[in-house]
C-alpha cells in the first residue's frame, strides 16, 4: 500500500512539474533549434548565402541579449539547390535526424510546396517561407495551419499595380511579362482578378527562367501599344528588358513585382531604368523604418561585408524578429503547438519593417499591402504609403 | 510593315544571341574534332573567361578612375593570355591523364570540371552577382527604323571573324590539317610524326580562347554576372548537333538558326498565335529532332563510316 501511494504522490509530482514542460524536438534548457532550407549550390544560392546571415545577424543581437527565454537561438541551413526533390529530403533530415522546432524561410515556392505533407505528417511549423506566392497563404491546401507567411504574395501585389497604373491614367494599356512557372502562375492570378474588376485587358508575354534575350517579348508589347509593363521577374530580366526597349526607342513607364526591386536594377540598367517603379512588402533597408535602423546599426556594429547589405540581407534580418516574436509568444516552455498559437496572437503587430501583421486561426497571410518604390535620378524613392 | 520590321528587329537580336551560342557551340566542335571528346565544361570555361575579365577591368580601374577604351583592351589581352594558360593547364589535367582511357571518363570528367570550376569560381568571387562593364555602354546604331546595339553588332563581328580564322586555320594550314587527321586516327597520325600531344594541348587552348571571348561578349549582355552563366552551355549543345556536330560552319549555323528561332517565337509568332506562347520552351527541341529525322548528321555533319 505504502508503495503504491509513493508511486502515485511521484506520478502526480511528475504530472505537475512537466504539466507545462512538455519537451518538443529542438528545445534544450538553453537553446532553440531552427531548421533552414536555402539554395545554396543552385541557380538562387546568391540568396542561399545573403538570407540566412540576414537571419543570423538578428539572431546573433538576440542571442547577445539574452536569447528567447534564457535560450540562445541556433539556425543549421541545408540545400536544395532550388530542387523540390531535394527540399524534401533536406526537410525530412533536418526535422526526423536534427530534431529541429520548426522550419523558417524555406526558398522558393515549388520546394515549399514540395514540402507540405512532411510539415502536416510531422506537425513541423514553417515560419515566414522565403517566396512571395499567394499560395503559401491559402488555407484550403495541406498543411497550411502550420505556414505563416509574411509577404504580401505576387498575385495581390499584381492586382494593386494594375489599380495604380489606371488610377495614374484610366486610359494605360497595361502590358505583364512573367516568368513561365509557380512565380508566373501566382502573378496571372492576380492580373485575372484585376482584369474582372477593372474590366481591363492585359497584355501579357512569357519568358522562361534562365532567358537572356527578351526582344521578341519588347517589340510585342510595342506592337500591341501598351503604355505601361509590369515586369514580374527577378533582378537580370527588368534590366534586360528595359535596356531592350530603351535600345528599340520604347518607353513605356515599367513596373515591378517585389523580386525586381534589387537595387542593382537601378545600377545595372542605368539611365533606360530611371522612373522604374517596383512594389515591395517591406520598408527599405536603407530608410528610417525602425528595423531598418537597427539594422544597420547592428550591419556596422558586426562588421557585415557591404557586399552583403541589401534588400534580401534586410528580408532574412526582417523575417526573423517574426519567428522571435513566435518564440516569445510560445513561452518559457515552447512546443510546435505553442509556437503556432502563439504566431496566431499577433494581431497588427508592427515589427517596424513589414505593414503590421495579423494572424488567426483562418488566416495566415500576416500583410495584404505593399509600398511603391520609384527609381529618381537613379535612387529608390518610397512613392507611397502602404496600399491594398 | 509593322510585323515585317518587327521581324527584321528580333531576328537581328535572335542573330547576336545565336552567335553566342555558336561561339560555345564552336568551343564543344573543337575539341570534338580533334579528340571526339564532348567537353560539358565549355560554358563554364566561358563564365571563368567572363569573371577573369571583370577581374581585369575592375583591377585596372582603380587605379586609374573609370573603365577606358585602353582598359578594356588592356583587361582583354590579360584574359586572352589567361584562358592561354588556362587551357593548357586543363590540357595537362583533363585530357592528358585520360589520353588513353575510354571517352566517357573523359567526358565525366569534364562534367566534375565544369562542377568544380562553378564552385570555385563561387568561392573566390563571392556568392553575388557583379555588375559587368561593357566597352560599348548604351550605344546603338538605327538604320531605317532597325535597331541593332553595338554590344550585338560586336557580338556578330566577333562571331564571323572567328568562323573566318578557324575555318582557315583547319583547312590551310599545317597544324588544323594534323589536328583533323587526329581526329581521324590517332595513331596513324602519330605514325606518321604528328605530335599528338601538342595537338591536343592547342585544341584546348583554342577552346578556352574561343570559350573567354564569348564570356567577356555575354557578360555585359545578360547585365549581371554570375556563375549560372556557364548553364548556357547547355543551350549551345544542340545548338553544334543541329549544325552537326565538329562541323565548324555548322556550329555557327546551329547556333544563330536555335538563337532566331528563340527570339521570333518568343516575339511575332508568339503575338500572331497565342497557341506558340504555350511551347516556347520545346520549340527549339521540335526544331531539332525534325533536322535530325531528315539529316541525322546535322545540317553540315558528315557522315563517318567507320570499318569495323
Amino acid at each position: 500500500m505504502k508503495k503504491a501511494t509513493g508511486l502515485f504522490i511521484l506520478t502526480g509530482l511528475l504530472v505537475m512539474g512537466c504539466g507545462n514542460r512538455a519537451s518538443a524536438p529542438g528545445v534544450s534548457e538553453d537553446k532553440i533549434l531552427i531548421g533552414n532550407v536555402q539554395d545554396l549550390s543552385g541557380p538562387m544560392k546568391e540568396l542561399g548565402a545573403v538570407l540566412p546571415a540576414g537571419s543570423n545577424l538578428y539572431f546573433r543581437y538576440v542571442n547577445e541579449n539574452g536569447g528567447v527565454h534564457g535560450r540562445q537561438i541556433e539556425m543549421k541551413v541545408e540545400d536544395h539547390q532550388y530542387n523540390p526533390q531535394k527540399a524534401v529530403a533536406a526537410a525530412k533530415k533536418l526535422i526526423e535526424k536534427d530534431q529541429v522546432f520548426c522550419l523558417y524561410q524555406v526558398i522558393g515556392t515549388s520546394p515549399c510546396e514540395a514540402i507540405r505533407p512532411i510539415l502536416a505528417e510531422s506537425g513541423t511549423p514553417l515560419v515566414a517561407p522565403a517566396t512571395q506566392s499567394g499560395s503559401m497563404s491559402d488555407m484550403s491546401r495541406e498543411a497550411a495551419d502550420l505556414i505563416f507567411h509574411t509577404d504580401t504574395g505576387y498575385d495581390k501585389q499584381t492586382r494593386i499595380l494594375v489599380d495604380n497604373i489606371l488610377a495614374d491614367n484610366v486610359n494605360a494599356k497595361i502590358g505583364l511579362i512573367y516568368q513561365d512557372d509557380d512565380y508566373g502562375e501566382n502573378v496571372l492570378k492576380g492580373a485575372a482578378v484585376a482584369e474582372s474588376s477593372t474590366g481591363v485587358a492585359i497584355q501579357k508575354e512569357a519568358y522562361q527562367r534562365g532567358a537572356t534575350d527578351f526582344a521578341g517579348q519588347v517589340a510585342n508589347l510595342m506592337k500591341g501599344g501598351a503604355t505601361h509593363v509590369i515586369i514580374a521577374g527577378v533582378v537580370k530580366e527588368p534590366i534586360i528588358v528595359m535596356k531592350t526597349a530603351a535600345a528599340m526607342g520604347y518607353a513605356p513607364k515599367f513596373y515591378g513585382t517585389s523580386p525586381t526591386m534589387d537595387h542593382r536594377v537601378s545600377l545595372a540598367a542605368g539611365p533606360a531604368g530611371e522612373g522604374f517603379t517596383s512594389a515591395n512588402f517591406a520598408s527599405l533597408w536603407n530608410s528610417d523604418a525602425v528595423a531598418a535602423v537597427l539594422y544597420r546599426e547592428l550591419c556596422s556594429k558586426y562588421e557585415v561585408p557591404e557586399a552583403y547589405m541589401g534588400m534580401y540581407h534586410f528580408y532574412g534580418f526582417i523575417t526573423a524578429q517574426v519567428l522571435v516574436e513566435g518564440l516569445e509568444r510560445a513561452g518559457q516552455y515552447p512546443t510546435r503547438e505553442r509556437l503556432v498559437n502563439g504566431l496566431e496572437t499577433l494581431n497588427n503587430w508592427d515589427g517596424g519593417a513589414f505593414p503590421p501583421i495579423t494572424y488567426s486561426q483562418t488566416d495566415h497571410a500576416g500583410t495584404e499591402s505593399v509600398i511603391l518604390v520609384e527609381v529618381k535620378e537613379g535612387v529608390q524613392t518610397v512613392i507611397t504609403d502602404w496600399i491594398d | 510593315m509593322e510585323t515585317f520590321i518587327g521581324l527584321i528587329q528580333e531576328s537581328i537580336s535572335g542573330i547576336a544571341l545565336g552567335s553566342i551560342y555558336a561561339l560555345i557551340a564552336l568551343g564543344f566542335t573543337l575539341i570534338y574534332k580533334a579528340t571526339e571528346v564532348v567537353n560539358f565544361a565549355q560554358g563554364e570555361l566561358m563564365m571563368v573567361g567572363a569573371y577573369v575579365n571583370f577581374y581585369f577591368v575592375t583591377t585596372f580601374m582603380t587605379q586609374n578612375g573609370e573603365p577606358t577604351v585602353g582598359i578594356f583592351l588592356i583587361a582583354f589581352a590579360g584574359s586572352i593570355i589567361f584562358a592561354f594558360v588556362f587551357g593548357w593547364v586543363l590540357d595537362w589535367v583533363i585530357n592528358r591523364p585520360l589520353k588513353d582511357e575510354p571517352i566517357f571518363s573523359v567526358i565525366m570528367a569534364t562534367i566534375s570540371l565544369s562542377i568544380i570550376l562553378r564552385a570555385l569560381v563561387a568561392m573566390i568571387a563571392g556568392p553575388m552577382s557583379l555588375i559587368p562593364y561593357s566597352p560599348f555602354g548604351n550605344k546603338i546604331l538605327s538604320i531605317n527604323g532597325i535597331i541593332i546595339s553595338m554590344l550585338d553588332l560586336s557580338i556578330i563581328i566577333s562571331a564571323i571573324i572567328l568562323v573566318i580564322l578557324f575555318y582557315y586555320f583547319f583547312n590551310k594550314t599545317k597544324w588544323g590539317v594534323a589536328m583533323q587527321a587526329t581526329s581521324e586516327d590517332p595513331v596513324a597520325a602519330q605514325l606518321m610524326g604528328i605530335p599528338v600531344k601538342r595537338v591536343y594541348g592547342l585544341v584546348w587552348i583554342f577552346s578556352a580562347l574561343v570559350a573567354t571571348i564569348s564570356g567577356i561578349l555575354l557578360a555585359p549582355r545578360m547585365s549581371l554576372l554570375d556563375t549560372s552563366m556557364g548553364f548556357l552551355g547547355l543551350k549551345a549543345f544542340p545548338a553544334a548537333v543541329l549544325g552537326g556536330f565538329g562541323s565548324i560552319t555548322g556550329a555557327i549555323v546551329g547556333g544563330i538558326i536555335m538563337g532566331v528561332i528563340e527570339t521570333i517565337s518568343m516575339g511575332t509568332l508568339s503575338y500572331h498565335f497565342g497557341w506558340i506562347k504555350e511551347m516556347n520552351d520545346i520549340i527549339v527541341w521540335i526544331v531539332l529532332i525534325a533536322v535530325l529525322m531528315v539529316k541525322p548528321d546535322g545540317l553540315f555533319g558528315e557522315e563517318k563510316v567507320k570499318k569495323v
